[in-house]
């Protein structure tokens, strides 16, 4: 027993000290090991599903349907085939950094914002209903473009930041869990804003519930024929996530807005407010979920629509795979928006489920995720050789 | 031992595979002369509805023209959007068919920006040369079933697992999501429901969603409750907990788009009838079209009773067995809706 006890230990020791470059290809291990796991679950399925064209037949055994190596390679494809699945996937990847950035925010200074998708919904459509309003007033070139877009960016950051805010009061004065109010937040934001659309700002010649189109000033310069995407964006969304980064190093008010989050009793006896803090954290995590809804309505829908994609729940995922570091963030983005669109591709051209596919995805978090998991478990518990117990599961 | 018979077994498919036993690329596209695209909507396939409605089509398509298909489902209605453009930019795609009004404002500006490629869309009309729209007469089917069910709650009739309560007149309308489209349904069967019986009590509600069966089924209670013994429903999958509702109270049904007496067989013996849909026979016309090259671009087709886009059709577990004078008198009103003696509204007074 004490023998798998102290080889327990020591795998959690070497996990915790593992260098960079140590981790990085335990992460590489990782995703090949999801794949080839993914590869014989899509195979073996294969079997027990009926289709037109079955890939190969085995005696005594039966058709199996799909082809692993297809699928991995349409996956592929579908991601970084063509400069237009480039951009589909860089899309995806802009919008996830933002959604991710949030959720990190809030999670630096030990507050859990679920509540991304919500401020996300209401700062779209905010910025649908502020670009739609400015369209008419400016010049149909380039200097309107440089007008309305930050002026839509600034609508969607006011919004989502007040939606933030409310968790944040609430949690600072009122002592309301903030995982639970944003989540109760998420369908009341969803609520109004399809009454507001339903019945005030909405195209009523539509049978769907929507805005009408943004004007063209307002939307992103695609960098791509053909696909919704901007580098202007891309940028935008690494310049927030190295600003996050130096304001949590670098800043003052980086160091009280998390030591209020994380021992509030502690912030308040060196002369810190935190209550306020904690408002802060709220507002600015919920302002970027509310840039994350302008950069999906002025880059890739052109319009407020029900039924916006779960960005803000995947920011939750990007976030905690990154250990919450915004830098980490951009390459976790990168990840999911990879298997976003991957995904995608397969969904139209081959037959496979996308239940299948999902499951494909989540092996490859789960896989990938779990060493960090690990090495964070370890280093709470004081694992490794010069941690100190209780870093409180941040990370370089 | 199980675990090693099933690892030879792969270890066998392997070597199978690289023996040569590949059926084919498993893609099907590029073989056949035409390929279709088609994008779902939200609810997806296995809605024994409305979508497996349009695949049932695509599948007819298939097995009598040369043809192939790939499908894609979106999960929320943002998702339709990116995947309307990657059929569209694909060249060995000839007609990419989008299912269901949320399409409409991606497809406008799809279709103009992909010119050369040919779209159809079900449920809204698309004005450009390269999308046919097929849109229903939903009110004029729905008039027919509100009258059948004003004509039920009438007379005392038991049949299957339902009867009728003869005291009270008072018939029941379960709707998804409030739009126009629904709105049609309900117009159309308020006004049947007062073509047979004056006066009477239409019960309505929305359930604001296409996909919460629990919903629909917690309305219907209520209705059956306050004495209804007819509910129709235009919900989609929330339809499922009204069926339920029915069997439960021992009272009737009416499905929705496709004959639900045989596609949601378990609840047969209270599905009186369907409003029926033939969201098929459009996917099938529109390809029918491309592969006979008679794409007629930027044309709207409008299908009513006289079309057979729309019809009311008994369950099946109740032909032949509604009173002689019901069955008559439908007959006669859906003549006089086709020869226009009868004029069904498409909105509700009160909205």
């Amino acid at each position: 027993m004490s023998g798998l006890r102290d080889r327990l230990a020591g795998t959690l020791d070497r996990l915790v000290d593992a260098s960079p470059l140590e981790r990085l290809l335990i992460s590489v291990a990782s995703l090949v090991f999801a794949l080839v796991l993914g590869a014989v679950l899509i195979f073996v399925s294969g079997f027990v599903a009926t289709c037109n064209s079955p890939v190969v037949f085995i005696p005594g055994v039966g058709y199996g349907c799909y082809n692993p190596i297809e699928v991995y390679s349409t996956m592929l494809q579908g991601a970084f085939g063509s400069p237009i699945s480039l951009g589909q996937t860089l899309q995806e990847t802009t919008l996830l950094l933002f959604t991710g950035l949030s959720v990190a925010v809030a999670f630096r200074a030990g507050l859990f914002n679920i509540g991304t998708q919500g401020q996300m919904v209401l700062g779209a459509l905010a910025t649908a209903v502020t670009v739609l309003w400015l369209g008419p007033f400016v010049p149909n070139n380039a200097i309107g473009t440089i007008v309305v877009i930050p002026a839509g960016i600034a609508a969607g950051a006011v919004v989502g930041g007040f939606w933030g805010m409310i968790p944040g009061v609430m949690k600072a004065y009122a002592d309301a869990h903030e995982v639970i109010t944003t989540i109760m937040l998420n369908f009341i934001a969803t609520a109004i804003a399809f009454y507001l659309v339903n019945n005030h700002v909405g195209d009523p010649s539509s049978d769907s519930v929507l805005t009408e189109t943004i004007p063209a000033v307002a939307q992103f310069p695609a960098a791509i024929d053909g696909s919704r995407f901007s580098f202007f964006a891309l940028g935008a969304g690494l310049l927030v996530a190295i600003g996050i980064t130096l304001l949590y190093t670098q800043t003052v008010i980086g160091y009280e807005l998390r030591t209020s989050g994380i021992q509030e009793t502690a912030a308040e006896y060196s002369g810190v407010n935190a209550e306020r803090n904690i408002v802060t954290s709220m507002t600015l995590s919920g302002a970027l979920g509310g840039v994350a809804g302008a950069m999906y309505v002025m880059m890739a829908q052109y319009r407020w629509q029900t039924g916006i994609p779960s960005l803000g729940f995947d920011g939750i995922a990007v976030s905690i795979l990154a250990g919450n570091n915004p830098i980490g963030i951009i390459p976790t983005s990168l990840l999911f928006g990879t298997l976003k669109s991957g995904s995608l591709a397969i969904n139209l051209s081959l037959g496979v489920p996308t239940e299948l596919v999902e499951v494909i995805q989540g092996l490859i978090i789960l896989f990938i995720a779990m060493p960090e998991f690990f090495r964070l478990i370890g280093k709470r518990s004081g694992f490794g050789s010069d941690t100190p117990a209780t870093s409180g599961g941040e990370q370089a | 031992m199980r675990r090693r018979t099933f690892l030879t077994s792969v270890g066998v498919g392997a070597t199978s595979g690289l023996a040569g036993c590949l059926v084919n690329d498993g893609n099907g596209s590029g073989e056949a002369d035409v390929t279709i695209g088609i994008v779902y909507s939200t609810g997806g396939l296995g809605d024994e509805s409305f979508n497996d409605m349009a695949n049932a089509g695509v599948e007819q398509a298939v097995s009598e023209f040369d043809i192939a298909y790939e499908d894609a489902e979106p999960e929320e209605v943002g998702d339709m959007n990116e995947m309307q453009r990657q059929f569209a930019r694909q060249e060995d795609i000839d007609l990419v068919c989008c299912i269901g009004f949320d399409h409409q404002t991606d497809l406008e500006q799809n279709a103009a920006e992909f010119s050369d490629q040919q779209f159809m869309i079900v449920d809204s009309t698309v004005d450009a040369d390269n999308v046919i729209s097929y849109v229903f007469r939903e009110h004029e089917g729905s008039f027919l079933v509100g009258q059948l069910a004003g004509m039920l709650t009438e007379i005392e009739y038991a049949h299957g697992g339902g009867e009728s309560n003869p005291d009270e007149s008072v018939v029941g309308f379960v709707g998804g999501r409030e739009s126009s489209l629904i709105e049609r349904f309900e117009a159309g069967y308020i006004a049947g429901a007062e073509h047979a019986v004056e006066g009477i009590d239409v019960q309505r509600a929305y359930a604001g969603s296409f996909n919460d069966s629990s919903t629909g089924q917690e309305i219907a209670n209520g209705m059956y409750n306050d004495g209804a013994d007819v509910v129709y429903h235009s919900a989609g999958n929330t339809g499922g907990g009204v069926f339920e509702s029915a069997q439960s109270n021992g009272r009737f049904a009416i499905g929705v788009d496709d004959d639900q007496s045989i596609s949601s067989e378990s609840f047969s013996d209270v599905i009186v009838a369907s409003m029926v849909k033939r969201v098929d026979n459009a996917v099938y016309e529109s390809i029918q079209s491309v592969v006979e090259d008679s794409f007629e671009g930027g044309t709207t087709n409008d299908l009513g009773l006289e079309e057979e886009g729309v019809a009311a059709v008994i369950g099946q577990d109740f032909e032949g067995e509604l009173p002689e004078d019901v069955t008559s008198s439908l007959e006669e009103s859906r003549q006089q809706i086709i020869d226009g003696e009868i004029d069904v509204p498409t909105t509700t007074d009160d909205s």
